[in-house]
């Protein structure tokens, strides 16, 4: 039990070192190593929930659809506008990273 | 981020940087020493592979015995007619010029982005920006045009005058965001999609990244299609009788 113990606080400790280290150029741009990290949360956040309300539109389409078949023609439209406009917005999280990081967001 | 040259930029550059240079200084612009860009040069190609294109179909055009290029473009025209109809109204096909060029447009320079050595002009910032701008400056000059100055501007105000200075703000702010708005979606949308085709290249070298180019073929038509849309509700909004 005690070798145990003994076992588990020496991986912690030496796991705690990483902490301590930091990507080369940080001395430069202390907190230009946030960026890439940031970059991938904020597009990873906006793609999610566009995601999602990529998925409700075309589901609330669908069934419309299966309900009212003579309908498809303009319910189709406007998935097809709904999708678009949706899309936009993840897209311009996109654009915030591509000109916050110079075009190129894994390079600090 | 310093794009390198095509071939027919680096053609444009040796041979005419001295009327590049004029049309920078038109401007009031400091000349340089390669005035073209990738854009610029892909831009007018696209536009005169435009003009040549209905030069022939002009050429073609034949009432009773319609060849193959003729029965296309009318599908395409068919196709603006209706959609023009069904968002501006009765009077829509009279606008056909400023939305069918703007579709036929965007989709050539979109698709030449495709083919190996070109690449799209809309993939920089400045171009849908140009096609943003024209489409703001085409709407307000249409609805000036139909319901005159003023009347333009009270329809600013919103549905009864003491909702005005609550609506006059948003309804500023909503018009102004329309070309910012139009210029992201095409632009990101083009610039995503080649990046991903480029990290799936380098990923895997084969088949799979024909997969995104197909995908980009597909999205491309969509934007064109959708740019041209939008331009056809935001001239629809603004040519609207109060009857």
């Amino acid at each position: 039990m005690t070798k145990k113990m003994f076992l588990l606080v020496a991986l912690v400790l030496l796991a705690s070192t990483m902490a301590f280290a930091q990507t080369p150029g940080a001395a430069a741009n202390p907190a230009g190593q946030w960026v890439p990290i940031s970059a991938g949360f904020g597009m990873a956040i906006a793609s999610g929930l566009c995601g999602l309300a990529q998925a409700k539109a075309v589901a609330s389409s669908a069934e419309g659809m299966a309900r009212n078949p003579g309908a498809a023609g303009a319910i189709r439209f406007a998935l097809l506008l709904g999708l678009v406009l949706i899309e936009s917005l993840a897209l311009y999280t996109l654009v915030i990273i591509i000109l916050g990081t110079g075009g190129r967001p894994w390079i600090p | 981020m310093h794009e390198p040259e095509l071939w027919i930029t680096k053609i444009f550059n040796d041979y005419l940087a001295g009327a590049g240079n004029a049309a920078l200084q038109l401007v009031g612009m400091k000349p340089e020493a390669r005035p073209w860009a990738n854009y610029v040069v892909v831009e007018l190609l696209v536009a005169l592979f435009i003009v040549v294109l209905f030069a022939i179909l002009r050429q073609r055009l034949c009432w009773d015995k319609p060849g193959k290029l003729q029965h296309t473009f009318e599908v395409v025209y068919e196709f603006l007619r209706g959609q023009s109809e069904e968002q501006v109204g009765h009077n829509g096909p009279h606008h056909i010029a400023f939305f069918g060029t703007l579709f036929i447009f965007i989709l050539f320079m979109n698709l030449v982005g495709i083919i190996p050595a070109f690449e799209s002009p809309t993939m920089t910032p400045a171009v849908p920006l140009g096609c943003a701008v024209a489409t703001f400056l085409y709407y307000n000059i249409m609805g000036v045009k139909t319901n005159g100055l003023g009347k333009y501007l009270a329809h600013f105000a919103g549905p009864m005058p003491l909702l005005a200075p609550l609506m006059i703000p948003i309804e500023f702010i909503s018009h102004l965001a329309r070309p910012l708005s139009l210029t992201v979606r095409l632009y990101a949308n083009m610039f995503a999609g080649e990046q991903v085709t480029m990290v799936f290249l380098g990923l895997t070298y084969f088949l799979v990244p024909v997969v995104f180019m197909g995908l980009h073929m597909f999205v491309s038509l969509l934007q064109a299609y959708i740019f041209m849309l939008l331009a056809m509700m935001y001239v629809a909004g603004a040519v609207a009788h109060e009857h």
